[in-house]
């Protein structure tokens, strides 16, 4: 890779970084939110089945971090624990804590919540993914080859329990409409490159916003339908903007966690 | 559906099961066979597979903590592979469970009033990343030398899913030494860790085969078990197997044996150790080990927080 | 316990690679056949390549009980329906200058020009 580096001018470089942790960044926090899930899912089978997703999606931000390792950004494993909140660019929606509770205490988690972040969250990424094939950054794109593999399953899996949960109880309905509802209003910068935004766009690395946020609806569209329900519409911009390094309190006791052993040595091979 | 049987009398299906046994045909769920046997099973492989599921526990809490991708995801795995060795004994309980109308939803209410006990090592702490490689290594260990003692056993269900279990159960072994291993050559900090860790789990090691014999303790299912060829070796063959395997792995990374009296006498081909203290097992036998309450709350309010969704999965049934 | 559950019990096959037979893997707890399926492979084949996977609902699965399987039982004496009945063929043929076309043979002819 030290020969593409070579050639890539700043510009172009800095806009692939900062797409990079983008995407390592959102399938990080969100793996790591599914590993607090462990041990914890309504149903055991379930438990083990949604872990396999977990791992999945932690595995594909090690490929992200692998990718700026070679850039000269430094160590994966230092990138995915070390870096404080203000550094990091994952959408608001992946650092959200999974409920009420810390997870080795008395974790009230919401599975309502759980399906529909993964869904939405699922379909965001395989849009990406798809445009991400042709990226000009040619170790991206075949990253991206790799990634849409384990995406089939990933998307069958949130899309049947999206669909069930809505087809059940009255409580289930309720409950999962409280949690598209509470999804939603962080939807905002899930499809956002922030103040990186033109540069990205412009150097063929990735979609326009635009057309992945259309591309999303586009694809949720027979699921709603079937359901008599409408495809939410996304909201032009968030509250905070992850992208940007605008985080919730929720990201700072993630990392704070995550990266507790890690602290203690950072030189140490662990 | 015709008979092609005669009749059997109660004595002659008794004879026929224990001539199975004799044989090494394996018992299947749907076959006769004596209560006994049934309760036998159902209390060890409930047993079994709740310790599994709150097993995970221990380790779960370092899952999220685990010092780097490739350890957070080995460890994730893992404690997966728990959940799953859960699934595939609770399975085959519930099969068992079926001529008393009982599901796995009776099994978690046993589990809650403390009428299902799980394994003494699963009601401890883990204090450090330390313990996470300690369970790994040692904990797994010793439950790899249980269970490889009953991949042969006669009810086939059982069997079946303990040679799925003790597959998987290569992969933990090896994910425990490897963080054992990574402190072991680490730092002095780093070593200090799982010495301190092996310190504390010793004796909940020892405890974890069972008693020697009845009198420890007042019961002992070690000898049913044995006659109805479910298990082979007695708790303190097993233990000594595996101070075999692992007292020299321990010695050979510098680490000190928390028992300082122990030593292999040659002549009687034994180890020879401090009995370890047997108020363990009582006080986790009524869950009142350093983290049963702990464990059992979480394990409650998970399960009483997604009771929605059980009910909702109730309203999918096609 | 009046509790209302899900569970019903799938059976588990699985095949290993497209030209392999279905094998039975386990059986998992679902309440319809597509949670079933979602859930099969990744609990049961985590390791190990899979081409496709049946799940079955166990009451539509007819076993037979402990009587019928009495009706499996046969006697040894069916060497006529098997090779194993005519190997003194080998020694005749070899009268003839010709080798015996035996198991190891014919199974070897497959998609080859004889």
């Amino acid at each position: 890779m030290s020969n593409a580096e070579n050639v890539l001018s700043p510009e172009y470089k800095e806009a692939l970084k900062t797409l990079l942790f983008q995407l390592a960044d959102d399938d990080f926090l969100l793996s790591f939110r599914g590993s607090e899930w462990l041990g914890l899912a309504p149903h055991i089978e379930e438990d083990v089945a949604s872990s396999s997703i977990s791992q999945d999606t932690m595995g594909h931000a090690a490929m992200y971090y692998k990718l700026l390792e070679d850039l000269g950004e430094g160590n994966a494993d230092a990138l995915a624990h070390a870096r404080p909140a203000e550094e990091r660019k994952n959408s608001v929606l992946a650092e959200r804590v999974n409920g009420e509770g810390y997870y080795l205490e008395t974790p009230e988690y919401d599975w309502a919540y759980a399906v529909v972040r993964n869904f939405f969250y699922a379909q965001a990424k395989k849009v990406k993914i798809d445009s991400l094939r042709t990226s000009s950054y040619q170790p991206l794109a075949e990253t991206a080859v790799k990634v849409s593999m384990e995406l089939y399953y990933h998307l069958m899996h949130w899309k049947l329990w999206f669909t069930q949960l809505l087809s059940s109880t009255d409580e289930a309905k309720r409950r999962m409409n409280n949690a598209i509802e509470l999804v939603m209003k962080d939807f905002g910068d899930i499809f956002s490159y922030g103040n990186a935004k033109d540069a990205i766009e412009k150097e063929g690395l990735i979609a326009k916003e635009e057309e992945l946020k259309a591309n999303w609806t586009e694809r949720m569209k027979p699921v709603f339908e079937s359901l008599g329900m409408e495809v939410p519409a996304i909201p032009a911009a968030s509250e905070k903007n992850g992208r940007n390094g605008e985080h919730t309190e929720d990201l700072t006791e993630a990392l704070t966690t995550l990266s507790e052993v890690y602290r203690l040595d950072p030189a140490a091979a662990w | 559906m015709t008979n092609l049987a005669l009749a059997a009398t109660e004595e002659e299906k008794m004879e026929r099961f224990m001539e199975k046994i004799e044989k090494g045909i394996k018992i299947e769920a749907d076959d006769w066979m004596p209560e006994e046997y049934r309760t036998t099973l159902i209390k060890l492989i409930s047993m079994h597979g709740m310790s599994e599921i709150m097993g995970a526990l221990p380790e779960k809490e370092w899952v999220p903590k685990a010092p780097s991708l490739h350890r957070k995801l080995g460890i994730m795995a893992k404690v997966q592979d728990e959940m799953g060795h859960g699934q595939l004994l609770l399975r085959v309980a519930e099969d068992l469970l079926k001529p008393y109308g009982k599901t796995r939803g009776d099994l978690m209410q046993d589990l809650f009033t403390g009428k299902l006990k799980f394994h003494n090592v699963f009601h401890a702490e883990t204090r450090t990343w330390g313990d996470a490689g300690l369970i790994g290594w040692l904990v797994d260990g010793a439950a790899i030398i249980t269970q490889t003692d009953m991949l042969n056993a006669s009810y086939g269900p059982y069997a079946r899913a303990l040679h799925r279990i003790c597959a998987e159960e290569v992969f933990h072994a090896q994910h425990g030494e490897a963080i054992i291993m990574a402190l072991a050559e680490g730092t002095d900090e780093q070593r200090a860790m799982i010495q301190d860790a092996l310190n504390r789990w010793w004796n909940s090691l020892l405890v974890f085969f069972g008693p020697a014999a009845k009198e420890t303790l007042g019961t002992s299912k070690q000898d049913v078990t044995i006659k109805y060829k479910i298990r082979t070796k007695t708790n303190e063959q097993l233990r000594q197997d595996f101070f075999t395997k692992y007292v020299p792995r321990i010695l050979s990374l510098g680490l000190e044996l928390p028992d300082k009296t122990m030593h292999y006498n040659e002549e009687k081909e034994v180890w020879v150790y401090q009995e370890p203290d047997w108020s363990e097992l009582k006080a986790v036998a009524r869950n009142e080990g350093a983290r049963s309450q702990a464990r059992l709350n979480l394990r409650r309010t998970s399960y009483q927080t997604n009771a929605w969704v059980r009910d909702a999965l109730a309203a999918t049934i096609s | 316990m009046s509790e209302k559950t899900f569970y019903q019990e799938y059976e588990v096959f699985s095949k290993r690679t497209p030209s392999s037979g279905f094998q039975h893997q386990f059986s998992l707890l679902a309440p319809n056949e597509d949670m079933a399926m979602i859930m099969a492979q990744e609990n049961f084949m985590r390791r190990e390549p899979v081409a496709d996977i049946w799940v079955v609902n166990r009451k539509h699965i007819r076993g037979m009980n402990e009587e019928e399987k009495l009706t499996l039982n046969r006697l040894d004496n069916k060497e006529y329906r098997t090779a194993k009945g005519y190997g003194y063929l080998k020694k005749k043929w070899r009268k003839y200058e010709q080798q015996m076309l035996d198991e190891k043979e014919i199974m070897s002819w497959g998609g080859k020009k004889k």
